[in-house]
Parts: C-alpha cells; structure tokens; sequence
C-alpha cells in the first residue's frame, strides 16, 4: 500500500535520507528503529510531505505522493502522530481530534463514529474531553495526538516515537491502546518509530532499522538488534 | 472637560484599532511585520474618497456611500492585499525578519508612488457621508455621529467579529491552528498558503476599511500612509504583537491620551503615543497582553 522507493532528502542541504527503501502492507504494524538523530522523524515527514525530496519515490496505493500537496495526504487516510504531540494547546482536547474532520467537512455522522471508536481504543480521553490540551500530562498528550491521527488516520497511521519520555506504567498503557486499536482495526497500517525496541517486540512483525538516513530491513529479536548495533 | 476628550479619543481610537488589528492579525498568523500596511490604509481612503465623490456627481443617494465604503475596503484589501501576498511574502516566509522589514518596505514605497501616479497630490475631501448622519449635542458641544458612534462601533463590530470568527467558525480555528503550529495543521489537513492568503486580506482590508471611514473626516494628501502606519505599530507594540482584544485597549489608551494631550497640553499631542508605548514597553518588553515566547491570533 505505502511503498518508498530509493528516497533521499535533505535538510538545509544536509543529507538526512539515503535511499531508503520501506514497505508498508494494508493493516500491518511496522517498526523503523534507530538511534535520535538516524532520520526517523525525516522518514515519517517526507511521507506526510514536509521534507524536500531530492530522489526516489512514495507512492500510497500505487499513486506517486509526490505530486499530492502537504496538507491533501490526511485526505488519503494517513494520520500522522509527530513525536512532540503539537496538539493546539488553545483548544480542548476534543476540538484537537475533531479538527481534521471539520477541515475534511466529514459528515456529522460519520464523526460521531470515528469518536465514539477513538474513545474505545483510548478510553481515558474521554473523561479528558472538554479539558484544554495545554494543561495535559506528557503520557495525556501522546494519547490525544495518537487520538487525532486516528480521526484522520483510516488507512496508514504513522507514530513518531510515541513511547519517548512516558513512564512505564504509562508506556505500558499505551501499548495497550496500540494493541486494542490492532484488534479493532486492523486493516488500518500502523508505522511506528523507536530508539528503543524492546518496547515494540510485543506487536509489530516487521521491523527496519534506520541509520544515518539508510534503511535496512531487520528482524526484531534481541540477537538480531544488538548485532546491528541498536540495542 | 475630560468627558469632551475622553469622546474625542473613542472616534480616533477606534480608527487606529481597526488598522493596528490588521496589523496585529498579519504578523500573529503570518509573522510578519507589513510596513505596508499603511498602503492598504490610504489606498482604502482614496478610493473611497474618489468613489463617494464620482457618486456624488452622478447624484446618487448620499446613504449609498456607506456599503460603498465597505465594499471599497474589501476591494482594496482583496486585490491590493491578495496581489502582495502572493506575488511577494510567498516567498519570504520564514527567510530572516530583515528581509521581509525590506520587501514590505518596498512595497509600501512603491505602493505611495502609485497613489500619486492614480490619485494625483491634491488633497482629497469628501466628507458627504459624515455631514449626511448628522450631529449630535454632548454639553453644548457638537459632535458628527459618524466620529461619536459610527466609527465606535464599526470598531466594536470588527473586534466581536473577529473574536467570533476566530472561536467559533472552522475557518477561523484552521487559523488558529496554522498560528500555533503550521505543520501540525497541515497534517490535520489545512491548506496553510489558503490560510495565510485570507488572513492577509482580512488584515489589508481592515486597514483599508480604517482608511474608508477616516477619508470622509479628514482630507486626504501623500504621506497619510506613513502616519498612520507609525501610530497603529506604536498600538500593535503596546499592546503586544498578535493580540486582538489588546490592540483594542491600547488602541483605546493611546487615542484617550492623545485626546487629552489635545486639550490640556496641546504640544504633546503627538508626543502621547510613542510615551505611553515607551513606558509600557519599559515595565513589559512584550507588550501589555503577550506573555513572554508565545505567539497567538
């Protein structure tokens, strides 16, 4: 479904991927593990169009990407998580997850069901609904971002090291929520990034790794990990 | 006495307010400071000015002037507002903050030029709306209702306006969205160069619209781009860059205090201002209702 082909780019003409290749099949979970600075975040933002390609291709249902502007791509069903939550911190935690669906003008209906199926996955958010995202906790925050991405997300989600910075009964809980929302939905493609995966082993059954800016593909046991130097 | 100044500076700082807003608004959504929006203020006034007068030689309905004024604002900040945006400040956003102090600067250069070559250097006076409301007696005194209670509450509409815009309407939030965070906003689906457009000309046509109600009270010549530009960054400043209700108070403050300058120490009148904006920017260098490092509509 989502396929990157040889892609390079660049950031103030530092060279931050180096033809990476990543496949992403309809409703599985993949890793992409590397060190900070590897290029994990680079990879999800070329995808979501914010990075400045300079070779290779993304293409989503054998449609090339690249010539979908930036803010058209949610439109294709891919929600998108950045690492450091960026809810808008002036409205609450509701207009957060509802703000793509009132850009998208998604039938009433159809809202109220994709909330009432976020609320499922992430039950606490509902009690939070109606406070202001600027005074939610880290763990609080992931859990909204991941919400919103899920609002807009009905194909590929991609989740920028959403463990980062939880504590372990919070990380602990959001891997749960990722596990529910793998039972509820799963033809929906989750693409998730880690520096640490131990935290990903649970779920995911395709992993690459990510080093300055190559991608290779990897296995997920421990063995394999501390060979490539990740773990 | 102060009564009589205290309504005097309403008139005047309602004007100032609906520029500075745009100001404020622009810079908050786009960060960008638009020396140019003095332009959009006298290019709003003349071409009010010069479309009340041809109606009043076609012998049109002197009520007709006042949509007329409106609609001259929006004209002049659409394709005015709307051709600066995106033949120029597409290109400088995010580039260093002097570059685009330049580019607005030249733009505002070259936009004065225009108003010569178009509207020539003779003053402009067209006060048939204002005589056409009327006044009012306050103590003795007359006022025109258009100073005492149009221009206030235009004023007041813009402000309620735009709070409800900016709150309630989803385009409004999509603003909001794309002031605190742009990319985060385009994940969620907002096309951010639209956001940036409209928000351009609704800022352009408030100072516009500024310059359509002050052209029937003042007569208009070269150089009132300037003047007005400097006070409605000295309200912006006070007030903090980005804030809407601010800019209203401060608005409110400066054109009081200049309006009391007037009558009690004329020679201080243009003074005031810049005082109170330098004072208030002594005790909080951020202005009087940002809080320090956050940016909002």
């Amino acid at each position: 479904m989502l396929e990157i082909k040889g892609l390079s780019a660049e950031i103030e003409g530092v060279q931050v991927l180096r033809r990476a290749n990543l496949s992403l099949a309809e409703g599985a979970t993949v890793a992409l593990i590397g060190r900070n600075g590897a290029g994990k975040t680079s990879l999800l933002r070329a995808i979501m169009g914010f990075m400045k390609v300079t070779e290779g291709a993304i293409s989503f249902d054998g449609r090339p990407l690249d010539s979908v502007k930036a803010h058209l791509r949610p439109r294709l069903g891919i929600g998108y998580a950045p690492e450091d939550r960026r809810l808008f911190s002036s409205f609450s935690i509701e207009e957060n997850i509802r703000l793509p669906a009132e850009v998208m003008k998604l039938p009433a209906a159809e809202v109220a069901r994709r909330l009432e199926s976020i609320y499922a996955v992430l039950p606490e958010l509902a009690e939070l609904r109606h406070r202001p995202a600027a005074g939610l906790s880290g763990g609080q925050g992931k859990m909204a971002a991941l919400a919103r991405a899920l609002m807009v997300g009905s194909r590929v989600i991609l989740l920028d090291e959403p463990f980062q910075g939880l504590a372990p009964v919070l990380a602990n809980r959001y891997a749960a929520a990722l596990r529910t929302l793998r039972d509820s939905h799963p033809d929906i493609a989750l693409l998730i990034t880690e520096s640490n995966p131990s935290l990903l082993r649970s779920f995911a059954e395709k992993a690459y790794a990510i080093e300055r800016g190559e991608v290779s593909e990897t296995a997920l046991a421990a063995s394999s990990l501390a060979a490539a130097g990740l773990h | 006495m102060l009564l009589l100044a205290a309504l005097d500076g309403l008139a005047y700082g309602s004007l100032i307010f609906l520029v500075a807003v745009g100001l404020s608004l622009i810079f908050g959504v786009l960060g960008i400071i638009n020396v140019a929006h003095g332009s959009f203020y006298a290019i709003g006034a003349y071409v009010a000015a010069a479309g009340v007068l041809a109606m009043g030689a076609m012998g049109l309905p002197a009520w007709l002037a006042f949509p007329f004024l409106l609609v001259a604002a929006a004209l002049v900040g659409t394709v005015v507002g709307g051709v600066v945006e995106i033949v120029l400040l597409r290109r400088v956003y995010g580039k260093e903050e002097v570059l685009q102090l330049i580019v607005t600067f030249a733009v505002f250069m070259i936009l004065e030029d225009a108003q010569k070559v178009v509207f020539g250097v003779q003053p402009y006076f067209a006060n048939a709306p204002m005589n056409w409301l009327g006044t009012v007696d306050v103590f003795g005194i007359y006022y025109t209702k258009y100073q005492l209670i149009l221009m206030p509450l235009v004023a007041l509409a813009v402000l309620v306006g735009l709070r409800f815009f900016l709150r309630r309407t989803s385009f409004g939030r999509a603003i909001v969205a794309v002031t605190q965070d742009r990319e985060a906003a385009t994940a969620m689906g907002i096309d951010a160069a639209k956001v940036y457009l409209i928000t351009f000309i609704i800022g352009a046509s408030l100072a516009a619209l500024g310059g359509a109600l002050a052209s029937a009270t003042t007569s208009l010549t070269p150089g009132i781009g300037a003047g007005t530009l400097v006070l409605s960054f000295a309200v912006a400043a006070t007030a903090g860059l980005g804030r809407i209700e601010g800019a209203a108070v401060a608005a409110l403050l400066i054109g009081l205090g200049r309006s009391v300058a007037v009558y009690f120490a004329p020679e201080f009148d243009v003074l005031i201002p810049y005082l109170i904006m330098m004072l208030v920017l002594l005790v909080r260098p951020q202005g009087l209702f940002s809080t320090v490092q956050t940016r909002k509509v």
